[in-house]
């Protein structure tokens, strides 16, 4: 909420190895999803902040496990 | 009424610096799992934007849709890369 997203952001761009980035972009985006409870007082924002938290957590994970060879299928 | 908080310009300016950064990183890039990370970037930045503007119904259409499409974009790669 205080904005320090922006330096998370620079460190993901910044930083040389790409396993190493995934981290920094799961922490970018639960910050993210802490802004958009803390902006708006609705009942339905938590809603959509906890549709923001498991998608993206679902996209680091994919990214992870592609990068890493994912499932052996023989 | 009560007081609604809205987003104030240092906000504004964070958050779209934050769009800008990604998509400057995601045409550098040159590794394509560095775009796709570059790409959850600028998907984190405009996610506030709707949310200031009380659209919630599609910021949960959009949370749900994003992570989709990066999966297929995955899915490309993977047999790009057992082709080769």
């Amino acid at each position: 909420m205080n904005g320090y997203e922006i330096a998370l952001a620079l460190r993901v761009v910044l930083e040389k190895d790409t396993m190493r980035k995934l981290p920094f972009l799961n922490v970018v985006s639960f910050a993210i999803s802490g802004s958009i409870v803390l902006l708006i007082p609705h009942p339905l924002a938590i809603v959509a902040a906890a549709a923001y938290f498991v998608g993206s957590t679902l996209e680091s994970n994919a990214i992870a496990s592609t990068y890493a060879g994912g499932p052996k299928d023989e | 009424m009560p007081e609604v908080p809205r987003m104030n310009e240092l906000l504004i300016l964070v958050f779209g610096a934050m769009v800008v950064l990604g998509a400057i990183a995601t045409i550098i890039s040159r590794d394509l799992f560095d775009k796709l990370i570059s790409l959850g970037i600028i998907v984190a930045g405009i996610m506030p934007f709707l949310a200031d503007r009380g659209l919630l119904d599609v910021l949960a259409a959009t949370a749900l849709i994003a992570p989709l499409s990066t999966i297929f974009i995955l899915m490309a790669i993977r047999r790009k890369k057992d082709g080769s």
